[in-house]
């Protein structure tokens, strides 16, 4: 027999939708400081900066070799040990039974997507052409300002699209936070479900609501990048 | 934790390996049959198909493998049922190559689908002229070129698909992941970090021996590609 239970499902819909929220403070966070920290060790990378150079490396190569739920598991467990340690050795009084769930949450998304967004930079960087930074130098800029003001704005529009797909990926994988007790969309679904025990519901909800998150923000980025593309878009315009 | 522990951990972990890459190769090989006839019907705009693996493309890119590992492990059952096969008794490995074959179908249809335009159309119009078929042009000149260009995203799917199936344990998989929640479950919770310490270095291990494998098929493929232009 093949029931879906269309009126539970729609009744449930608003309980789910409680947990966009957690879901985006997730997403948007682990973005933010994600772009600043993949920035910069873009910039170590492409610098070749010695000891930091070495570890970034190997940084990146095991964020993009390790699961994220395994990643997630390592630090939700690793912290108490850590903190336990410490609190022997220097006689601290650390607890890491008040640490937030969502506090791991926010640091290990973080720091996965920084991984992938200082590839993502270094590649844009690189992209852009020497002549830039040369010309820059050459009207008195140092090389700070020159990366700031000239090469980043640029770097920035070819990083976009990969920006966009990465943003949407986070989106998705907020749905193993649960592994740490952080009640968002998923969680949401599977507290609901098992009190009727109605799990395919339940999950279509889910589906539904990611679908409409992601397709929403798959616009955005393209808005945003038709609008930062719009000066070249006039050179090219005048050129032909 | 002493050295014997470190090792039988590690041995307990590695003895999970080959159901992950099983699970790996199987979903892989489905996918890229799957990817390359979607990748056909987007490229060639067949008119019901295409509007059919457009949709699918969506659905898949933006919904989490999670809910969609539930949705076919708890939906297809029942939907099955309607037509009167039974099929709860199945064994739960064919949920998760289901949904893994499906889920990466739709990634390596896109990377196929660059790849093959990226050939250009001359090379199809050549194999015209000199009376070949669609189909023959498809097989002995297309998807040769196509897929050494498409060979580095193959590459980043293919590491993916192996950390996805780290979720095949959600529906009761003893995969290396289910192997390490039952280790915690028999050691009562205790050394957790130890234990993900653990499969974090057996998975990381396994990443780079594909990375190693796929830049070494790369520069093989690549090699005759340079050694022709020079000819």
């Amino acid at each position: 027999m093949f029931v879906i239970n269309w009126e539970f499902a729609i009744e449930q819909f608003p309980e789910v939708l409680k947990g966009v929220p957690i879901t985006m403070a997730i997403t948007i966070v682990a973005m933010i400081f994600g772009m600043l920290f993949g920035i910069l060790i873009a910039l170590c990378r492409i610098y070749k900066l010695p000891i930091l150079n070495r570890l970034f490396i190997l940084y990146i190569s095991f964020i993009r070799g390790t699961p994220l739920i395994v990643q997630l598991y390592v630090f939700f467990y690793g912290v108490p040990v850590l903190l336990d340690f410490i609190n022997v050795k220097f006689g601290t009084n650390f607890n890491a039974s008040e640490i937030s769930p969502l506090i791991y949450a926010f640091i290990v998304y973080t720091l996965n997507t920084s991984a992938y967004q200082a590839e993502t930079f270094r590649s844009s960087i690189n992209a852009i052409h020497v002549g830039q930074m040369e010309a820059a130098q050459s009207i008195g800029m140092t090389t700070a300002q020159a990366m700031y003001r000239i090469i980043l704005p640029q770097a920035f529009i070819v990083a976009l699209p990969n920006l966009g797909n990465l943003f949407i990926g986070l989106i998705k994988a907020t749905s193993l936070a649960f592994a740490v007790k952080v009640v968002e969309i998923m969680a949401l679904a599977r507290i609901i479900a098992n009190d009727g025990y109605l799990f395919l519901e339940m999950y279509l909800v889910a589906a539904v609501i990611y679908w409409i998150i992601s397709l929403v923000f798959e616009y955005t980025f393209v808005a945003i990048e038709k609008r930062m593309r719009r000066y070249e878009a006039h050179v090219d315009a005048k050129v032909a | 934790m002493g050295v014997v522990e470190w090792v039988d951990l590690f041995k307990q972990v590695l003895d999970k390996l080959p159901l992950t890459l099983f699970m790996l190769v199987v979903s892989l090989f489905f996918g890229m049959i799957l990817g390359v006839i979607v990748a056909i019907i987007r490229v060639r705009k067949i008119p019901v198909l295409h509007q059919i693996a457009t949709f699918y493309l969506s659905f898949t890119r933006c919904t989490p493998l999670l809910v969609q590992l539930f949705l076919v492990y708890f939906g297809l059952p029942q939907l099955l049922l309607v037509f009167g096969v039974d099929i709860n008794d199945w064994n739960r490995l064919i949920f998760v190559i289901v949904t893994f074959s499906l889920h990466v179908a739709a990634y390596l249809s896109e990377v196929f689908r660059s790849a093959y335009l990226a050939v250009g159309y001359e090379q199809l119009e050549a194999a015209y002229s000199v009376g070949m078929t669609y189909t023959q042009a498809l097989r002995r000149i297309i998807l040769p070129q196509a897929f050494v260009i498409s060979l580095p995203n193959l590459g980043n799917n293919i590491i993916e698909l192996l950390k996805d199936t780290a979720l095949a344990f959600t529906i009761g998989i003893i995969d290396i992941m289910g192997q390490v929640r039952i280790i915690i479950g028999n050691n009562h919770g205790m050394g957790m970090f130890e234990v993900y310490v653990v499969i974090s270095l057996v998975y990381w291990g396994t990443c780079i021996l594909i990375e190693t494998a796929i830049g070494y098929l790369e520069k093989v493929l690549q090699k005759g590609r340079i050694s022709i232009s020079k000819n």
